[in-house]
């Protein structure tokens, strides 16, 4: 089942893993966002990551919860929030700490459309 | 000196409180609606924000917002209307079940003056604001002009509610604040932006590294920004401390300042640690005037002269020092140097 223009919440380290694979598989873009329910600027990107979900159908967003993938956290090395990593074929693209709207859609549209196929 | 500019001189209040679930988010509840609005009514807003483990912070148009669980630190520069901040902050606190326990006003002496609205236009109106703003139980109240031989003065208000115990940690805490004006012209140039192409995210990263403002506090996570054409704001996290860096680059009017909460936190060594992130911070912007008030907790007070065996062998000459108790203990102590001119 694909699930597409949404943003999908990982809440085991598994589901995590499962669509990092389909991603490499599929050959698309990966946005992760690194994300905790008590981190204020998180929910500054929250609504426009939600709209860039409906507007790049192509991309997977994925939400980690840093309390609930504690593992996946330490082991991407996130320390503050939010952190969004860009991945494509396994390879880390871009890595973009902060609320930083402007460049991370920049890097959205730059590495999405060189995947266009 | 220009007739009229902008102004760098941030206006700076922190607010501590008490109240639920100490361990818990706290004040990082306050709602993004909230926020907004209190940014209103101080006339600035949002361009930026990070947070970790232990609290929130922005920057903001005019300079930068940190929401702690129980602490709130905002500073603005330019002609915004700070004050106007602290009766919203009370209110949405007071909605989370968080009761203010003390609150501490501090700026340097702004540049344009006469461009400031009320109540800022002087330190006395800014002093009866805070007090009419304020409960009645903050009952012990300091206020004090701290002067030095140079264009640089420091104004200090504090009030505490003397029946509330705040929580340990965040008063063991040191606060150092650095105000620069005059600086050196090749320096103030790295805040001008020449790429166009670039996002003021991008921009402002670029500053930061070639600045060397990356490496005043290695291993701090820095969230920068760079404003359009010239001016920039970081704000650094390490942990539960913070640092962070305004600078307006104009020359006439040139301004930066550095501030860092929590420095040497529970290593022991507060003092060299000041020490050396001071001169790191007069190297990045060569200041002709640099003032640093120091913010230290009871016990471990500052005694005058501790900036100068750091300044002085880097041509800055010392031109008045003074210090006051605040109420709860502790001191600050201001010192303003001069760069020496040469022979």
């Amino acid at each position: 089942m694909e699930q597409v223009g949404v943003i999908i919440p990982c809440h085991t380290k598994e589901e995590f893993d499962q669509q990092l694979q389909k991603a490499i598989e599929s050959k698309k873009l990966v946005v992760i966002d690194f994300t905790a329910t008590w981190c204020g600027p998180c929910r500054i990107m929250l609504p426009l990551l939600e709209d860039w979900a409906k507007e790049f159908p192509h991309v997977l967003f994925l939400k980690v919860d840093v309390d609930e993938l504690k593992s996946v956290t330490s082991d991407w090395d996130v320390e503050a929030m939010p952190t969004f990593i860009l991945v494509k074929e396994g390879n880390i693209l871009e890595r973009i700490v902060g609320v930083r709207k402007q460049e991370l859609r920049q890097k959205i549209e730059e590495h999405h459309s060189t995947s266009a196929a | 000196m220009a007739v009229s500019g902008f102004e760098g001189f941030e206006k700076r209040l922190e607010l501590r409180f008490t109240g639920a679930d100490p361990n818990g988010p706290g004040l990082r509840r306050l709602g993004q609606f909230e926020i907004n609005r209190i940014l209103e009514a101080a006339q600035c807003t949002i361009v930026s924000g990070l947070g970790n483990r232990f609290f929130d912070s922005y920057v903001l148009s005019e300079s930068s917002l940190f929401i702690y669980p129980s602490k709130i630190i905002i500073k603005t520069c330019g002609t915004t209307h700070l004050l106007q901040s602290l009766s919203l902050f009370l209110h949405h606190a007071k909605k989370l079940g968080h009761y203010i326990s003390s609150c501490t006003y501090t700026r340097g002496n702004f540049i344009f003056p006469e461009s400031q609205p009320f109540p800022h236009t002087n330190f006395k109106e800014e002093v009866s604001f805070l007090e009419n703003d304020l409960p009645p139980r903050l009952s012990e109240r300091k206020s004090s002009v701290l002067r030095s031989k140079t264009s640089h003065s420091w104004h200090v208000y504090t009030s505490r509610d003397p029946n509330m115990l705040e929580t340990g940690a965040q008063n063991e805490v040191y606060t150092m604040e650095v105000c620069m004006t005059d600086l050196d012209r090749s320096s103030a140039r790295r805040f001008f932006r020449h790429e166009n192409y670039l996002s003021g995210d991008e921009a402002g990263r670029e500053m930061t590294e070639r600045s060397g403002i990356g490496s005043i506090r290695a291993n701090s996570v820095i969230c920068d920004f760079a404003f359009d054409p010239c001016g920039y704001s970081m704000n650094g996290l390490l942990g539960s401390s913070y640092s962070t860096i305004h600078v307006t680059p104009e020359n006439g009017y040139s301004y930066a300042s550095f501030e860092c909460v929590g420095l040497g936190l529970g290593q022991g060594q507060e003092m060299e640690e000041v020490a050396a992130v001071l001169a790191r911070v007069a190297r990045v912007f060569g200041p002709g005037t640099l003032s640093v008030a120091l913010r230290a907790p009871q016990g471990a007070e500052w005694s005058i002269g501790e900036a100068a065996t750091v300044l002085e062998p880097m041509g800055m000459a010392l031109r008045g020092a003074r210090a006051v108790d605040v109420p709860g203990g502790g001191n600050v102590v201001f010192q303003a140097f001069e760069r020496r001119r040469e022979l």
